[in-house]
């Protein structure tokens, strides 16, 4: 019952928190003294980042050593591990698309390639990596096992993606909520709009892997039904 | 399953692909993956992890960074911001007394004003003096967000912002 309400809930809160921060970040919230307006994209690169790096990477991964520990292996985690790539590769684009424009009119250019960008791009290289490498194995688990062996090995990226602003000079500013020292760099009204954007993406992201997940779940089904009336009709052929 | 629904497809398919191949073909992904990873770490990491060097740090070893050109980090001293046809002049200046003269072509990005951190493209003139010629300047914005009109922020019917 609450399973039910929550699964029909989810995508109309999800759309209304994505309203409301729209609303917020650009009618509500007042400009930065420093960069004018163009702070209103704090309001989604930071969240669309979060979920690319932390949140889908992140559930690819969790899914993936799952599958590889041998007490919790299914292909359920197989498929939630492929569809949070998926999805990753989605949110990772927008990542460096949005980060791109916000760079242009406040560094004066749209890449430049300094430690955090640089792998960041190459995260989405490693997440298509990982598609292409699904579909390189026909057996599928063989496919599930190379795929979760080699998304656990590729998210030793993420870390290196968040402190990269700490360990080396970038252009790329540092952290402005998640710093070293718990400071947190932004407040009031401002706060509150980018922490509900952090919710809304999430969301969003829940939203997109369970369609995802469900597709998968369909097509799986279509393919074993497909397999069992090829077999029944096989069989009839034999007897006659 | 009844035999009244469409009937399927049954002419011979090929046997499923053997491992062998589905190894090669990992093998060839893993291939490309590498390459495209060390194309993009070879646009600036592999030389460097650091995309800039500080005024401090130069300062403090100056000889040593010569004319090569270089990126430069520094905060524009107030008062120094001189714009002309070509871009604009300002001084730069790490946490010391000491400044660098940067001479920059091009127009600068839209946030470039006083007391902001740059990362100027370019070259020091002599090899031991500090005037620098710059050919491209990057703002760098800190990871602080202060709201311009901090007392006025209400609903946008309302009334103030």
């Amino acid at each position: 019952m609450i399973k039910d309400l929550s699964q029909r809930l989810l995508g109309p809160v999800t759309l209304v928190l994505l309203a409301l921060t729209i609303w917020l970040g650009l009618w509500v919230t007042p400009p930065d003294a420093v960069q004018g307006n163009l702070v209103r994209l704090v309001y989604v690169h930071p969240s669309v980042a979060w979920v690319a790096l932390y949140v889908s990477f992140g559930t690819a991964t969790i899914a993936s050593a799952l599958y590889l520990w041998r007490r919790t292996r299914s292909m359920v985690m197989d498929r939630v591990a492929h569809c949070a790539m998926e999805v990753a590769v989605v949110f990772i684009a927008l990542t460096l698309i949005t980060g791109s424009i916000w760079g242009r009119p406040t560094w004066g250019v749209w890449w430049a390639w300094d430690a955090r960008l640089t792998t960041t791009a190459i995260l989405g290289v490693l997440a298509l990596g990982y598609l292409a490498l699904r579909r390189a194995n026909d057996d599928p688990l063989l496919r599930a096992r190379r795929g979760a062996v080699y998304a656990v090995l590729a998210a030793i990226n993420v870390p290196i993606i968040h402190f990269s602003v700490d360990w080396w000079k970038t252009l790329h500013q540092g952290a402005t909520v998640f710093t070293v020292n718990g400071k947190i760099l932004i407040h009031g009204i401002q706060l509150w709009t980018l922490l509900m954007s952090f919710v809304a993406f999430t969301l969003l992201f829940i939203w997109l892997l369970r369609a995802r997940y469900r597709l998968e779940v369909r097509r799986d089904a279509v393919s074993s039904t497909q397999l069992a009336q090829a077999l029944v009709t096989r069989q009839r052929e034999g007897a006659q | 399953m009844s035999s009244t629904e469409t009937p399927l497809d049954l002419t011979p398919v090929a046997p499923p692909r053997s491992p062998s191949r589905s190894r090669w073909r990992s093998i060839a992904v893993l291939v490309v993956l590498a390459g495209a990873i060390i194309a993009l770490l070879s646009q600036g990491l592999l030389h460097s992890l650091n995309y800039f060097e500080t005024v401090d740090q130069v300062l403090a070893k100056r000889a040593s960074f010569g004319t090569e050109v270089m990126r430069l980090e520094g905060v524009v001293k107030p008062g120094t911001i001189e714009r002309n046809a070509n871009g604009a002049s300002f001084a730069l200046e790490g946490s010391g007394a000491e400044t660098v003269f940067v001479d920059a072509h091009g127009s600068p990005p839209q946030l470039f004003q006083a007391n902001i951190p740059v990362v100027v493209v370019g070259h020091f003139t002599t090899k031991t003096g500090l005037d620098f010629n710059g050919t491209q300047i990057l703002v760098k914005h800190t990871a602080s967000y202060i709201a311009k009109y901090p007392n006025r922020v209400k609903a946008p019917n309302g009334t103030t912002r």
